[in-house]
C-alpha cells in the first residue's frame, strides 16, 4: 500500500512515480512529489520506482524566489 | 568588548509616542556630518499615497538626494522601514525592515528585504523610517533607545571588525541582561573594499543563546554604510504583545492571524518543508528543471547538485525553530552550529553560520562548479561575517572563472590564483582578500559591470563576448536562476526596477514548469500583476514566503493559481484590520502601482529607467557559445524548426546559434514593448501623465521630470 495523505493506493511491483499519480487521478500537474523524504521532480517521475509503504506528498510548489 | 570604548557624539531624549493602527507617526533623521537627530511627523500623503515600508523609505531619500546625488556622497541616504503590519507577532511572516539607498553598483535606488528584529524595534521605539545621511570621521555608533526614550550618536574605539562580532559584543553591551531586546545592523570590513557590501540585521536566539543574522544583501548597501563611517546602528525595546501595534479591530487581526499560522503549522510539513530545511529544497528542483545556474549560467543542471541540496542540509542544520521574527510559524532560517572553517581567520574555530539558503548554494556553489556542502557553508559564514552579498560573490566570481577558462584572463592578472570552476579553495581565497582589501579579490569585489570595462581596456578584451557571459543589468548582478527557456523570467529579471533580482517577478516556474502563461499577453500581464503584487509586501513590513511558499489544499483547483487568491484575502482582511483603511485586493495592487511607477521615476532622475537601461546579456535568453548549443542540440533545434520556421539543414552550430539569437532578441525586445504598455507606460519605458494622474503621484517635481524626458501626456 502507498499512502499519499489519507488516501491509501495499492502497491505494485515496478509502480512508478507516474503510475501513482494516474492511480490517483490527479489532474493537477504536481512539479515535484516528496517519496519517503526524497524529493523526486516531475522529469524525474517515469523513472523513478515507489516502493511498497511508502509515505508520499504531493507537491503543489508555485513558490520560490 | 574589553577593549570597547564609547564616546558620545551628540545624544537627545524623546517622548515615545503610541503606535496607532500600525503606525508610529514620524520618522528619525541622523546626520552623521554634524552628528544632528531630528524627527519629522508622517505626513498624510506619505500614509496614503506610500503606505509604509519601502515607500516611505523612497519618499524620504528622494528628498534627501538631487540627481547629481553619488552613491558615496554624504547627501546619499540610507534609509530603514517597517511598515503598517512590521512586528505583528500573530501573523507569519510580519517582521521585516526594508533598506534602500543609492547604489553603488547601479547608481539609482536599491531597496532590500530583510528580516531579523531592527525594524519593528525601531518602530516601536516611536519610528517609522529612519533616514541616515552625512559622513563620520569615526567609527560610529547609532544606538536608538526606545525603552529609555534615548538617542545616541557614539563614536567607538576597540571595536572587532567582523561583523559576526560586533554584533554579538553590542548585543551584550547593551542588552541589561535581556539580549533579546536588542538588533543590531552592522556590516564587515569586505564592505568597505568592495561595491558590494551587505548589512546584516540581527536577531536573538534565545534556545541556542546568541545573536543571528539576516542579510540585507543586494546592491552594495553595506558599502555606503561603511563608507558614512557607520559601524552599526543598534535598537533596543522590550516585549511585543499581540496588540503591539494598536490594530484598529484587535480581534480581526488575531484571527485572520490565527487562521494562517494554523494552515501553516498543518500544510508546511506536506509541502515544501521550510520550518526544517528552508529553501535547500530548491536546488534539486531547479536542478531537475534546468534552472539551476552552473558555470556562470552555461547549464541549468549539473549531475552532483544532489550533493548539495535538501538531501545534505536536513542533515547537517541544527534542529530548532528558527523563525526571523516572533511568531513566524515558517521558521526557514536555519544554521548550522559547530562548523570549523578550513581556511582564513577563524580556520580551526568552532562558528555558527546562519544559512545558507538557495540563492547562496547555487551562487556559491553550482554556479561556481563547487558541489561541496562544507566548502558553501565556509563561503557563507565569511561572506557574512566580511559583509559581503554572497549573489553578487557568487555570480562575480562566476563571470571572472569563465573569462579564466576562455583564456580572456591567466594568472598574470589573478595573481597567480587558478580559478578554474571548482576551485574551492582559491574561490575562498578571493573572499578573504575581498574581506582583507587585497589582491585580485579586490579588484573582482567592483563587481561585473567594471570588470568588464577593465577587461576590455586593459587586457584588450573583447568586449562583445564579456557583455554575452557578464551576468549583470542595470550594474546589478544576477541573482541565481538560469533563464534562457523562461521569456517570463528574462522580462522578471530585465524590467525589475533595481536590476535582476527575483523578488519582482519570480516567474520561471509558473511560466517554464506549470506553463501559467503560454501567450504573449499573459507573460506581459503577469509581469505588471506580480512585480506590484510584491511591491506590497515591502510597503508593510512583511515576508513573501507564506504567501506562496505555502499553499491552501484547495489552490489547484482555482482559477490563479499562481496567485494564491486564498491568501490575499487574508493579506487584505490583515491590512484593513490594522489600518483601519479598507483594502480590497485590487487596493493594494493598485498600492504598490503607486510606489513603483514613483521608483521608476526616481530612476529617471538619476538618469536611468528608460528602456535603454532593461537590457540583459545574452546568456539570459540563451545559448553564447557553441557548446552550450550542442548541450541542448535537440531542443534548440526544434525551436528553430518549429517555432521559428527555420530549414536548418546544412547549417553548422555557429550559423544556429546566431539565428537562435535574433529571433530571441527579438522576442524580448517586443516583450518589454507590451510590458510597458500594460504598465501605462511610453513605448521607452517611462510612466505617462495619465498613469501618474490616476495613481495620485503627479506631484509638481514628478511632472517636471516627465516633461524633462518629453512625456507630455
Amino acid at each position: 500500500m502507498i499512502h499519499v495523505d489519507d488516501k491509501h493506493i495499492p502497491w505494485r511491483e515496478g509502480m512508478t512515480v507516474t503510475a501513482l499519480i494516474e492511480a490517483l487521478g490527479a489532474s493537477y500537474e504536481y512539479p515535484a512529489v516528496r517519496v519517503n523524504n526524497k524529493i523526486v521532480s516531475r522529469p524525474q517521475f517515469d523513472h523513478t520506482p515507489v516502493p511498497d509503504e511508502a509515505k508520499v506528498f504531493l507537491i503543489p510548489l508555485v513558490a520560490g524566489g | 568588548m574589553p577593549d570597547l570604548t564609547l564616546r558620545e557624539i551628540t545624544a537627545t531624549r524623546y517622548e515615545r509616542p503610541e503606535i496607532d493602527r500600525g503606525y508610529a507617526g514620524q520618522t528619525l533623521k541622523i546626520d552623521l556630518s554634524d552628528g544632528t537627530i531630528a524627527m519629522a511627523p508622517v505626513t498624510p500623503v506619505m500614509k496614503e499615497k506610500f503606505v509604509g515600508g519601502k515607500g516611505f523609505d523612497l519618499w524620504l531619500l528622494w528628498h534627501a538626494v538631487t540627481a547629481d546625488t553619488r552613491w558615496n556622497d554624504p547627501e546619499n541616504a540610507i534609509c530603514i522601514a517597517s511598515g503598517p503590519m512590521g512586528g505583528t507577532p500573530s501573523y507569519p511572516g510580519s517582521g521585516k525592515s526594508i533598506v534602500t539607498t543609492i547604489s553603488p553598483l547601479t547608481h539609482m535606488v536599491i531597496d532590500s528585504n530583510v528580516g531579523g528584529y531592527f525594524g519593528p524595534y525601531l518602530k516601536f521605539s516611536g519610528f517609522d523610517a529612519l533616514q541616515i545621511t552625512g559622513k563620520s570621521t569615526e567609527k560610529t555608533i547609532i544606538y536608538i533607545d526606545g525603552i529609555e526614550g534615548k538617542i545616541e550618536v557614539l563614536a567607538a574605539d576597540g571595536l572587532p571588525e567582523g561583523a559576526y562580532e560586533i554584533a554579538g559584543g553590542l548585543t551584550d553591551q547593551f542588552s541589561q541582561a535581556k539580549p533579546g531586546n536588542i538588533s543590531v545592523v552592522c556590516t564587515g570590513p569586505g564592505a568597505r573594499h568592495t561595491l558590494f557590501g551587505c548589512l546584516n540585521f540581527s536577531w536573538y536566539d534565545a534556545k541556542r543563546k546568541r545573536a543571528r543574522y539576516k542579510q540585507a544583501g543586494r546592491g552594495g548597501i553595506g558599502t555606503v554604510f561603511a563608507d558614512k563611517g557607520l559601524v552599526a546602528v543598534v535598537a533596543r525595546w522590550d516585549k511585543v504583545p499581540l496588540d503591539v501595534n494598536q490594530p484598529a479591530d484587535l480581534e480581526a487581526a488575531k484571527a485572520v492571524g490565527k487562521r494562517y499560522s494554523k494552515e501553516i503549522v498543518a500544510l508546511d510539513p506536506k509541502q515544501n518543508e521550510m520550518a526544517r530545511v528552508g529553501t535547500t529544497h530548491l536546488v534539486p528542483i531547479m536542478n531537475d528543471f534546468d534552472c539551476l545556474p552552473v558555470h556562470n549560467f552555461r547549464y541549468g543542471r549539473h549531475p552532483q547538485a544532489n550533493l548539495i541540496g535538501r538531501d545534505v542540509y536536513q542533515y547537517l542544520f541544527d534542529p530548532g525553530f528558527d523563525g526571523c521574527w516572533k511568531g513566524c510559524t515558517v521558521a526557514c532560517s536555519h544554521g548550522v552550529k559547530d562548523f570549523v572553517p578550513l581556511t582564513g581567520p577563524f580556520k580551526g574555530q568552532q562558528v555558527f553560520v546562519d544559512g545558507p539558503e538557495y540563492e547562496t548554494i547555487a551562487g556559491c556553489g553550482s554556479n561556481l562548479g563547487i558541489f561541496d556542502p562544507f566548502t558553501i557553508l565556509e563561503i557563507n559564514f565569511y561572506c557574512d561575517n566580511y559583509g559581503l552579498d554572497t549573489i553578487s560573490v557568487g555570480t562575480t566570481i562566476a563571470f571572472v572563472m569563465e573569462c579564466y577558462e576562455m583564456g580572456l584572463i591567466d594568472q598574470t592578472q589573478t595573481g597567480g590564483l587558478v580559478l578554474s570552476f571548482g576551485h574551492r579553495g582559491n574561490v575562498l581565497e578571493l573572499i578573504h582578500q575581498m574581506g582583507q582589501g587585497d589582491g585580485f579579490g579586490r579588484i573582482v569585489g567592483k563587481g561585473i559591470r567594471r570588470l568588464k570595462a577593465m577587461f576590455a581596456k586593459e587586457y584588450g578584451t573583447d568586449p562583445r563576448i564579456l557583455e554575452d557571459i557578464g551576468m549583470e543589468s542595470k550594474g546589478l548582478e544576477f541573482s541565481e536562476y538560469m533563464t534562457k527557456e523562461s521569456l517570463a523570467q528574462q522580462g522578471g529579471y530585465g524590467l525589475a526596477l533595481k536590476g535582476p533580482q527575483h523578488d519582482e517577478a519570480w516567474l520561471i516556474f509558473l511560466d517554464m514548469v506549470h506553463n501559467f502563461m503560454p501567450t504573449f499577453e499573459q507573460k506581459a500581464e503577469n509581469l505588471h500583476w506580480f512585480p506590484m503584487w510584491r511591491t506590497w509586501f515591502s510597503l508593510c513590513g512583511l515576508c513573501k514566503l507564506p504567501w506562496n511558499d505555502v499553499v491552501p489544499e484547495d489552490n489547484k483547483d482555482t482559477a490563479e493559481p499562481a496567485k494564491v487568491m486564498k491568501h490575499i484575502n487574508w493579506y487584505a482582511d490583515y491590512f484593513t484590520a490594522v489600518t483601519g483603511r479598507n483594502g480590497t485586493p485590487d487596493d493594494l495592487i493598485t498600492m504598490s502601482e503607486a510606489v513603483y511607477n514613483f521608483q521608476r521615476i526616481f530612476n529617471l532622475k538619476m538618469g536611468f529607467g528608460r528602456r535603454e537601461h532593461d537590457t540583459l546579456p545574452y546568456r539570459a535568453m540563451g545559448p553564447v557559445t557553441e557548446d552550450e548549443y550542442d548541450s541542448r542540440q535537440e531542443r534548440y533545434d526544434t525551436q528553430l524548426k518549429d517555432a521559428h520556421g527555420v530549414d536548418i539543414t546544412g547549417k553548422d552550430t555557429a550559423e544556429k546559434v546566431a539565428l537562435l539569437r535574433k529571433f530571441r532578441e527579438e522576442q524580448y525586445e517586443n516583450l518589454k514593448g507590451v510590458v510597458y504598455e500594460r504598465r501605462g507606460w511610453t513605448p521607452e519605458g517611462i510612466p505617462t501623465m495619465a498613469t501618474v494622474k490616476r495613481l495620485g503621484i503627479d506631484f509638481p517635481d514628478i511632472l517636471e521630470i516627465l516633461k524633462e524626458n518629453g512625456v507630455t501626456a
